[in-house]
């Protein structure tokens, strides 16, 4: 029996993840600096009343890439669900050239 | 007799208890992408500009109706539930809308903020606030424009 209790709450703890959108724009010749970032909201039962963590994402990538130019931005959105609480997750990355 | 501090009637209660909670929105993020963003041309200013439309959940605003009514019409409510969700039935984004096109004026009016016409780090963005069966189905493009002048 306590192997099952275990097996169900390592099971819904563990989270299962729905990918919603990708996209990519055109990738640089030169890919030697990439740079990552991400923004997540949490909330319960995925009632959120606002979608302001998206900008949170793009404020990390242009910090990380001042004064260059940055291409081959792969966007990622992704949900994760813990039980009750579901996580909203944007992560970008590229490549920063500075020239 | 009636008391003046009475509580409401079950009925209203749970009335004023689901209008409370209609009113408050809930945000939904459906896409998102975001484009190449370049720093190194100028000084960048924000721009924004996002499009709303009206979606609405028929088979949803049914299923109110059918939970709100009793007896016979309780049943047409349901029947009618039923043939709205077979006909709205398969894959969408949001809740239906009347106007398909509503979004078509976005790049004309972004460019209208943005004297250089040089743009950067756009951002497209679709979102959702729902309120019950009735939502706004929100199409929002936020960028960068290049001053290169500066």
């Amino acid at each position: 029996m306590k192997v099952w209790i275990t097996l169900c709450l390592l099971a819904l703890l563990s989270g299962c993840v729905s990918l919603n959108s990708v996209s990519m724009t055109q990738v640089p010749a030169q890919r030697s600096n990439q740079v990552t970032t991400s923004a997540d909201h949490w909330s319960l039962l995925g009632i959120a009343f606002s979608n302001d963590f998206v900008d949170e994402a793009m404020t990390g990538l242009q910090q990380q890439c001042q004064g260059g130019k940055l291409e081959g931005v792969y966007t990622k959105y992704q949900n994760t669900l813990y039980l009750l609480i579901l996580q909203r997750e944007v992560i970008v990355s590229g490549y920063c050239n500075r020239s | 007799m009636t008391s003046r501090n009475s509580k409401p009637a079950a009925p209203l209660r749970w009335t004023l208890i689901l209008l409370a909670a209609g009113s408050v929105g809930c945000a939904r993020l459906d896409q998102m992408q975001m484009g190449s963003l370049d720093q190194s041309q100028g000084k960048l200013t924000p721009v924004s500009f996002s499009v709303n439309e009206l979606g609405l959940d028929m088979a949803g605003g049914a299923e109110i109706a059918r939970q709100l009514t009793k007896g016979q019409a309780s049943q047409n409510a349901q029947a009618v539930r039923d043939i709205l969700a077979l006909i709205n039935m398969g894959p969408r984004t949001g809740n239906p809308v009347f106007d398909d096109s509503y979004s078509d004026q976005l790049l004309a009016s972004i460019q209208q903020q943005c004297p250089s016409g040089q743009l950067t780090g756009l951002r497209s963005i679709r979102e959702g606030i729902a309120y019950g069966p009735v939502s706004g189905e929100v199409v929002r493009v936020d960028g960068y424009c290049i001053n290169s002048a500066e």
